[in-house]
């Protein structure tokens, strides 16, 4: 990751308490979900991990959960609103990471003006 | 009945039973193929319907197109009550619609399985001990996803999967409008070991015919003929001894 970005993302977080929760949809079978899992970890560690409340569902034994967010292929992430399925590159996941932020911003920014 | 024996289960559409010797073989994979508009999901959900209604086989109908609140308002014009059997623990409905709210794939790896939508299914097929299933519509898939050998070799497994519990799995796919293959992943017809095509064709300036034909079924002596087929208040009918007038 870039020195720039890190540095960023340190002044950011006095402004952003929330934590960013991230979902991995994963399952017994599911022949590429390690490596998935793995790539998964890697990115994170980029970050201050602390950033990151990590939820693994293991859509065999949570198949509800699956149906709720409606996850047909696996491995899924997803962060926020979006999500990557197959085993990702870093930076898709990387880019997912940052377009929550600033969307995030982004909607404080609308509150705080309509304050 | 010996090992050799077909066991069939009874469609619920009255006539075409007598068209495909008495059923669908018991846990086969069906496909019910047609355009826009030739009552493929009538025919899908009065198969569910009826199997819980008149032969007491409880089913999952997984819909990946039209919300359940439309499917119940709909099929109620056909005098099915589609919230008494999910109340009474025959029926279950799987909301995969686009209208409900779920995350936006930003980017698709071709490194995937399917085992989401399979858990879903069988966790809804253990629950019930459902004996139907059915998936309306398997095109969908074809826009959800960009790797179509993934999805094909998925779906086989899928298929397999869900019939190795038992149930019989009925399949619907849409045929684009110009199109003369059995739908969008051109495997369509090797998924399944029986497939169901439904026509409305034009037959002058002023009407259509409606009409079914069994295009193959195996393991089953089936009409070779594309018979006439009417959706009523009841639901589809089969004529078996009519044939089609646009056939």
């Amino acid at each position: 990751m870039p020195q720039l970005s890190q540095e960023k993302q340190r002044e950011d977080e006095p402004e952003e308490p929330t934590l960013i929760e991230i979902v991995f949809f994963k399952s017994d079978s599911c022949a590429f979900c390690p490596r998935a899992e793995e790539i998964l970890h890697e990115t994170l560690k980029e970050f201050d991990t602390a950033m990151f409340k990590l939820l693994v569902v293991n859509v065999a034994e949570q198949p509800e959960a699956a149906e709720e967010y409606g996850v047909f292929a696996l491995p899924t992430i997803m962060i926020g609103g979006v999500s990557v399925t197959g085993i990702p590159e870093p930076e898709a996941i990387m880019r997912m990471i940052l377009g929550y932020r600033a969307a995030k911003r982004e909607v404080k920014r609308c509150e705080q003006l309509s304050d | 009945m010996n090992s050799f024996q077909i066991e069939r289960v009874k469609t619920g559409i009255p006539g075409l039973d007598e068209l495909i010797e008495g059923g669908f073989p018991r846990g086969d994979t069906i496909l019910v193929a047609g355009k826009a508009g030739t009552g493929k999901s009538i025919l899908a959900t009065q198969f569910v319907y009826r199997g819980a209604v008149d032969y007491h086989e409880a089913g999952v109908l997984v819909t990946l197109e039209e919300p359940p609140h439309l499917i119940k308002r709909n099929m109620s014009r056909f005098g099915m009550d589609l919230e008494r059997l999910e109340k009474e623990g025959l029926l279950a409905i799987v909301d995969l619609s686009p209208s409900k709210p779920s995350p936006v794939m930003i980017e698709e790896y071709p490194s995937f399985d399917l085992s989401g939508l399979e858990a879903i299914i069988l966790n809804r097929v253990r629950k019930l001990n459902a004996k139907r299933v059915v998936i309306d519509t398997i095109s969908i898939m074809a826009y959800k996803f960009k790797s179509r050998d993934i999805l094909r070799e998925e779906f086989f497994k899928l298929c397999a999967h869900i019939t190795n519990t038992g149930a019989t799995l009925l399949l619907t796919s849409e045929i684009p409008a110009q199109d003369t293959g059995l739908g969008v992943f051109d495997i369509e017809a090797f998924l399944a070991s029986g497939v169901i095509v439904l026509y409305n064709e034009k037959i002058s300036d002023t009407s259509r015919s409606r009409s079914v034909e069994v295009l193959k079924l195996r393991g089953s002596k089936h009409s070779s003929r594309i018979h006439s087929m009417r959706i009523t208040d009841e639901g589809i009918r089969v004529w078996p001894g009519e044939i089609s007038p646009g056939s």
